[in-house]
């Protein structure tokens, strides 16, 4: 089922899992939002791994415009206690444990009916393997992916490669209609552009 | 329904056939040896067969066959006239010989059942321990590899000219990332050391500390 990445089929396929080395996961997080960027996307981008203060930062280092870029932050409020100034168009949750407030600020991203096309970023699954069991995880996402597709909106969730256990894969993998691997090399593509076995 | 089927065809099927052969032997001996005969004499060492057999297999069901050698051996008797202590004896034997061994077999089979539910209690408790740990693996291996490499970002950007607020917000996100894994850590010990119990006390006290 892994493909290489093409965002071509946001289109057809709306629910995509994300593998990427974690030492690349920054970078492949860059990777993706230009991508949707530039496809016409606004984008929703849930972080729970670095704050949206030092991303915003990193984003525009690429000349991405934050006018199309949207965050639900799980991480700031909890690691320095407090939210930072000049953040008034980031959402911030208390913690990345409280799925309650995380979906609360999920809901109301994606309804405003602007008629902009949305597409939800999750950054990411590993990192809340810190705070949170793999069950809690795995009802979660499946909570977010059925809203999606209820609201037609496609969804990208970024997980480390091998941080995630094959019983955690299998049922992210349910929940998706495809996944990507961002770090295989474009050699082992067959010839309709996907990987051997898909 | 299945349960009384499953009597007439599997393991308990072929018990009741053995039993029923045996108990027509019985009444084939009283009524041939004991009442044609006229003899009482060793035939009824046969019986234990069938009485011993049907409590071990039935337990204290089997009270109800030996009760029907007893009336069965009683009622010869005084057909044919030779009703004597013997007799009474000999019948009441039979009752007491069943209980004896339909006690046992039941003790046996409940000590068992005993074994065997402590067996899968124990087996429970190891597939949890062993889901535990490797979900307490997941939640401490990568997160941690995910911990070096922010930090190699952070050292990196150190040799290009530091954000200081930026690295010093970085470096609470892996402080707060760092007390959830030991967090995390300790709630691993802690359920090692309720599960196992010869883990000496002070060795307890430091790995929940």
């Amino acid at each position: 089922m892994e493909t290489q990445f093409d965002i071509g089929r946001l289109g057809q396929e709306k629910l995509f899992l994300v593998l990427s080395s974690a030492e690349r996961l920054r970078q492949n997080n860059i990777r993706v939002i230009k991508t949707l960027i530039g496809r016409g996307y606004r984008v929703v981008v849930i972080t729970t791994n670095q704050p949206s203060a030092i991303l915003k930062k990193h984003y525009a280092a690429e000349g991405i415009g934050m006018g199309k870029v949207t965050f639900i932050d799980a991480i700031t409020k909890y690691a320095i206690g407090r939210i930072p100034e000049g953040e008034n168009d980031t959402k911030f949750v208390n913690s990345p444990s409280n799925l309650t407030d995380l979906g609360i600020a999920i809901t109301e991203v994606l309804n405003p009916a602007s008629g902009e096309k949305t597409c939800l970023l999750f950054d990411s699954i590993s990192t809340m393997l810190i705070y949170l069991p793999s069950i809690h995880i795995s009802k979660f996402i499946h909570f977010v992916t059925s809203k999606l597709r209820l609201l037609d909106v496609p969804g990208i969730f970024l997980a480390v490669e091998k941080g995630i256990d094959p019983l955690l894969l299998t049922q992210l993998t349910t929940y998706v209609d495809d996944v990507i691997d961002m770090d295989k090399p474009p050699g082992l593509l067959g010839p309709d552009g996907k990987s051997p076995g898909t | 329904m299945e349960q009384e089927q499953r009597k007439f065809t599997g393991e308990g099927g072929h018990r009741i056939w053995i039993l029923a052969v045996l108990g027509l032997v019985c009444i084939g001996l009283e009524v041939v040896v004991h009442l044609t005969l006229r003899t009482a004499v060793g035939y009824t060492h046969i019986f234990y067969i069938l009485l011993v057999l049907s409590a071990l297999w039935y337990h204290h069901k089997a009270l109800f066959i030996a009760g029907g050698l007893v009336c069965a051996t009683l009622a010869t008797s005084l057909f044919v006239g030779d009703l004597t202590w013997a007799t009474i004896l000999r019948a009441a034997m039979f009752l007491v010989i069943t209980w004896i061994v339909a006690t046992i077999s039941d003790e046996r089979d409940r000590a068992r059942r005993m074994l065997q539910e402590q067996k899968e209690e124990i087996e429970k408790k190891h597939y949890a321990l062993v889901g535990y740990i490797s979900e307490a693996a997941l939640r401490m291996k990568n997160p941690l590899e995910m911990l070096r490499d922010n930090l190699t970002s952070m050292r990196v950007q150190l040799d290009q000219g530091p954000d200081i607020e930026e690295l010093k917000m970085m470096l609470s996100v892996q402080i707060t990332h760092l007390e959830q894994i030991i967090g995390n850590f300790r709630e691993l010990n802690r359920e090692i050391v309720e599960e196992r119990d010869e883990i000496p006390e002070a060795f307890r006290e430091f790995l929940t500390r």
